[in-house]
């Protein structure tokens, strides 16, 4: 124990900060260098075992915070000019007119910014690890480390159906292990100006790697998702230039003890485009088309995860503040309307997606009720919603490499075809639903906070009736199987095969441990962000904590021994066919086939219900559109109070 | 302590016997209502033991597990009201009961089966907001989210959650497969997709559904009679006489489409429902 | 009372029903019995649409070539124990139908049967007994007691008397 302690403490916070982020942006440029794939496979492989200690020690070396000296404000101005300049060149080749005049603007808030507001001596830490970024940052280390060496042995295989215009590996790795390192600086920073840096690049990021197929869909849905985060990027430099215009605030700790709420607003609009809510969502599905590990790592463990992390951090300064009634009101709005249309869609990414949004709205909406309860939920389903989303992407990039479908209609006896990978992702969706894991419980605590803000909660009651809705027809049907005696030896790269199983073990592990990790690291870190709320909250906390007798538990334990007890004395003489009024057609797989009219056979094929007609996204997007965008705009107008 | 596990192991082997004999008397009273005589009230006993003999047919083996596990979680709800433990969570594992038999019904190869497992998870779809619903208002009511808070009222909740027990009435309805919502699957002998999502399991494992089912027959009617808390015996008595008007409302009742049933239950018990919670709101006190 | 598992078996025997090759006689004289005048709920007996939840597979109807094979199939998915019961004449002979081109003649022509019920159709009454019987085999299976198929009725037409000569007034 004291070694490890010592060997935190022998690097400086500064130097944390700077291997956090400078580490994996060496090991993706080392990785661009080298022209061979086993030597790219290693480099990128060591970063990520390297982020992964590193984000443990910082974690471990406590909270800390680092101010930079005189060079940090040109250096960050500078990199940001960089990358302006970057985007203008990409929007300008791909003749995206709207995203070119979005960034002059940003461009221009940024100068004016620069040469009007005077320089100031940066007196807030520009770098701050505190509790709520020890988490993201464990999330971005530890996940990002494990989908990395995913992504190497997924490439690999993806390499051999690639379309002719894929941009190359070497490309593809320089922009995923460098990203780790642009998302570690988000996290860390407190500076608004390396803050707007940061996130500019993970824009940046996201752009590239969307667009690696090089297909015509790919590269449209890339430049939408350019678009929209070059709004968000707007926002965030108004917000910059507004906060120090008001009072020299330079800071997200200046903003908080300033309770500025013009600012706040921007930021808020510039998080929810980042995290693809209402009506900012479009971006996000059409990144499905990104390889697994980009959807699986940007797009629902990490970067959609910056923007509503950039809300939790900052509502507890705004508490109470009519502001954030708006954004409970839109991430509950959000969190129902992407459950309501992740119920029509039958194509596994882009029910994930919906998911991711929909989960993402539910924070948002945490957030914005600001009470402990909320909070201490909101990170909750933080942490457990980017270990079971990522791993679950990462699942379906594995069954879609297999089978060569994205259709949940197409994933019956996938328990027979990939038995180790159905039943790994059968345990992440599991995770999200049952009892006692972690999401499950946290939707369990957001409703409970949710009480204070009643249309949010009739929200939430809506949303997760929805939920259990599309989760069940998927688990469903992944679960299709008929009879067979063994089950065959899966075959899949190691380097994917180990990761499925060590982060299965991590999400159920986690999930099984939901209380006591609710307990002893979330609870704490409540009271510490709100030592100043009312009595009763802090007792709705409290009472919170207690909410699991833990023996109970044991009957579904005894049923699962129970079950294999009965499987090891199982009689296969106890096998019959299904009931088809006597007709049943007996061929080998098709075990539903009957014989029809003139004794011919016809296959009695059923799908789940997905309400095409009804919660169709044609039907319901142009409404939940127009009711978001009446939201944000409400949200717009307390920028009148300035 | 030790008080309490053997108030536990009482309702687990009680629970089962009360919900056999209420069994029975639906029967029993839809015979009669039917012009018939009817099974003798202790059928549902002799159903159960015969169902434990015979050969336990399956299509495969994952189905086994899930109906173990729909047990479990309906034993686990139980448990969790009769500790005085958070009702959300018991809300949410009894869900889950239902759920498990979901996924076995749709991991078999039946079109029937699949068919009334998608029925009944529109059916949770339904009925789903208003039990939400009704734990907000008892939280609303008690101030607290723990069964254990009811038992400490002075006035009963009946008094200030009169609309959202009428709306759980009418989800109580769809949660005891009755007609009009008796789409998933059915009761004995009123047919729907021959037998929808219990289609698949014999013997043993049917024995196993019927016997959750009588768990849950005992555990909505005690959350009627949790209305009544104050007065015992008034509550054991509107409880019966809910189950009765329930049978009464069965075997009056057409069967109604899937879609309707969602229609209904998201317009008028949950706007029922809502108007009780927003009344609640508006209340000084509330408990908060 | 008996609360023993044989004779739980005796008391709740579910049956399903299947038409082969019958003119309907038979089967609408069997839902008859399920109304309240006969009441067969009584007994604890219950239609159930399908072999698998069944105790007790009543076949009416004499089997004909096309029907063989739904009637094996039905017959595989029943759970033991279980019992066989033809119902009306055309499962034991064939009936009025006996010797035509399309009928096998007999339940017993394709599964072991367990209970004959004479008639066409038999009466309720009959078809009562005939299930009460067949809930006793069924018990004495469940205790383990070998399967024997059952005889098949000999008499299945009573002559009618020869008419009397009418006395001179």
């Amino acid at each position: 124990m004291q070694a490890i302690t010592g060997a935190c403490l022998m690097l400086t916070p500064a130097n944390y900060v700077l291997a956090l982020i400078g580490v994996p942006l060496v090991g993706g440029a080392l990785a661009y260098v080298l022209p061979w794939r086993g030597a790219r496979t290693v480099v990128v492989c060591l970063t990520a075992l390297a982020t992964a200690l590193l984000g443990v020690l910082a974690v471990v070396a406590g909270p800390f915070s680092v101010t930079c000296g005189a060079w940090s404000d040109p250096a960050a101005f500078a990199l940001e000019l960089l990358l302006i300049g970057v985007i203008v060149a990409f929007a300008w080749e791909a003749r995206a007119w709207l995203i070119v005049l979005l960034t002059l603007l940003q461009l221009g808030l940024c100068l004016t910014e620069q040469f009007s507001a005077g320089a100031h001596a940066p007196t807030a830490p520009t770098f701050v690890l505190d509790a709520l970024s020890s988490i993201l940052v464990i999330i971005v280390c530890v996940i990002g480390a494990l989908i990395l060496v995913y992504a190497t042995g997924y490439m690999r295989e993806h390499a051999a159906h690639a379309p002719r215009t894929t941009a190359g590996d070497r490309r593809f790795f320089l922009v995923l292990v460098g990203f780790l390192g642009v998302m570690n600086g988000l996290v860390l920073a407190n500076n608004l100006r390396w803050l707007a840096v940061f996130w500019e690049s993970t824009t940046l990021c996201s752009f590239l790697l969307i667009g690696h197929e090089g297909t015509a869909e790919a590269r449209a849905n890339a430049l939408r998702a350019l678009l929209i985060n070059a709004f968000g990027g707007v926002a965030l430099s108004l917000a910059a230039l507004l906060a120090a215009h008001r009072g020299g605030i330079t800071s997200l700790d200046g903003i908080m003890s300033a309770q500025a709420l013009a600012p706040m607003a921007l930021l808020c609009i510039a998080a929810m485009t980042k995290s693809a809510q209402f009506p900012f969502q479009s971006w996000l599905l059409g990144a499905m088309v990104a390889p697994t590990p980009v959807s699986a790592l940007l797009h629902s463990a990490t970067m959609v995860k910056a923007g509503s992390y950039l809300i939790l951090r900052l509502a507890p300064a705004f508490a109470g503040t009519r502001l954030l009634d708006v954004v409970a009101l839109a991430g509950g709005f959000t969190f129902a309307v992407a459950a309501a249309l992740a119920v029509s869609q039958s194509n596994a990414k882009r029910v994930l997606a919906y998911s991711t949004i929909s989960n993402l709205g539910l924070i948002v909406a945490c957030a914005g009720i600001a009470t402990p309860l909320a909070y201490a939920a909101a990170i909750m389903i933080l942490c457990y919603h980017a270990a079971s989303k990522g791993l679950l992407f990462l699942c379906v990039g594995a069954i879609e490499q297999k089978i060569g479908s994205r259709d949940i209609e197409d994933m019956g006896s996938l328990l027979y075809i990939m038995p180790l990978t159905t039943i790994i992702t059968l345990t992440g969706m599991l995770t999200m639903l049952m009892p006692p894991f972690g999401m499950l419980m946290s939707k369990l605590l957001a409703i409970e906070a949710a009480i204070e803000a009643p249309f949010v909660l009739l929200l939430v009651i809506v949303g997760s009736a929805l939920t259990v809705f599309f989760w069940a027809k998927w688990i469903g049907r992944m679960q299709t199987v008929s009879y067979h005696p063994h089950y065959p030896r899966e075959t899949m790269p190691f380097s994917m095969s180990s990761v499925l199983v060590m982060l299965c073990a991590l999400v159920a592990g986690g999930g099984v441990a939901s209380i006591l990790v609710y307990r002893t690291l979330i609870e704490p870190l409540a009271l510490h962000t709100f030592a100043h709320a009312s009595a009763h909250t802090i007792a709705a906390l409290r009472a919170a904590g207690n909410l699991l007798s833990w023996p109970v538990f044991v009957f579904p334990l005894l049923a699962a021994l129970v079950w294999l007890w009965t499987i090891a004395r199982f009689n296969p003489a106890h096998v019959r066919l299904p009931y088809l009024a006597g007709e049943n057609y007996e061929e080998k797989e098709l075990s539903y086939a009957f014989l029809s009219i003139k004794d011919q056979p016809a296959v009695a094929w059923t799908t789940s219900l997905y309400f095409k007609h009804t919660l169709s996204e044609a039907r319901i997007t142009p409404w939940a559109n127009l009711i978001a965008g009446l939201l944000v705009l409400s949200l717009l107008g307390v920028l009148g109070l300035l | 302590m030790i008080g309490r596990l053997l108030l536990v192991v009482l309702v687990v082997l009680v629970a089962p016997l009360l919900g056999a004999l209420l069994n029975g008397a639906d029967r029993i009273l839809t015979a009669r209502m039917q012009g018939r005589i009817g099974p003798p009230v202790l059928q549902p006993f002799y159903d159960l033991l015969k169902l434990f003999r015979k050969e336990p047919l399956v299509l495969n083996r994952i189905q086994i597990g899930y109906v173990y596990l729909h047990l479990a979680f309906m034993l686990m709800t139980i448990v969790l009201i009769t500790l005085g433990q958070d009702m959300l969570l018991a809300l949410f594992t009894h869900a889950f009961s239902t759920l498990s038999l979901v996924i076995g019904g749709m991991s078999v190869r039946s079109p029937y089966s699949r068919i009334g497992s998608q029925r009944k998870i529109m059916q949770m779809l339904a009925y789903e907001p208003v039990l939400i619903l009704l734990v907000v208002g008892i939280y609303l009511r008690t101030g607290s989210f723990m069964a254990g808070a009811v038992a400490h009222l002075d006035a009963p909740l009946i008094t200030s959650l009169p609309l959202v027990f009428l709306a759980f009435l009418i989800a109580l309805e769809i949660k005891l497969e009755k007609s009009p919502f008796d789409v998933a699957t059915s009761h004995h002998a009123h047919q729907e997709l021959v037998k929808g999502i219990t289609l698949e399991y014999a013997g043993p494992y049917l024995g196993v559904i019927e016997l959750t089912h009588f768990y849950e027959t005992f555990f909505l009617l005690a959350l009627v009679a949790a209305f009544f808390v104050t007065h015992v015996w008034l509550g054991v008595l509107v409880a019966l006489a809910v189950y009765g008007a329930a049978i009464l409302v069965d075997n009056v009742c057409a069967r109604m489409r899937t879609t309707w049933m969602v229609r209904y239950m998201w317009t008028v018990p949950m706007a029922l429902a809502v108007c009780n919670i927003i009344w609640l709101y508006l209340q000084p006190h509330a408990g908060r | 009372m008996a609360f023993s598992i044989h004779s739980s078996m005796a008391r709740s025997p579910w049956f399903v029903h299947y038409n082969c090759n019958s003119c309907n006689g038979c089967d609408i004289e069997l839902l008859a019995c399920l109304t309240p005048l006969y009441d067969l709920e009584r007994f604890g007996i219950l239609h159930v649409g399908n072999p698998k939840h069944a105790d007790i597979l009543i076949v009416t109807g004499s089997v004909n070539h096309r029907n063989e094979r739904v009637l094996k199939n039905i017959y595989a998915q029943l759970p033991m124990p279980h019992v066989v019961v033809a119902l009306g004449v055309c499962g034991s002979s064939g009936g009025v139908f006996a010797g035509s081109y399309n009928i096998l003649g007999g339940v017993d022509k394709v599964i072991p049967v367990d209970v004959f019920v004479p008639g066409c159709p038999p009466r309720p009454e009959a078809m009562i007994d005939g299930l009460v019987r067949a809930t006793a085999i069924l018990r004495a299976k469940s205790a383990g007691a070998a399967c024997v198929p059952a005889a098949k009725p000999t008499i299945t037409v009573v002559p009618s008397p020869a008419p009397q000569e009418p006395h001179a007034a």
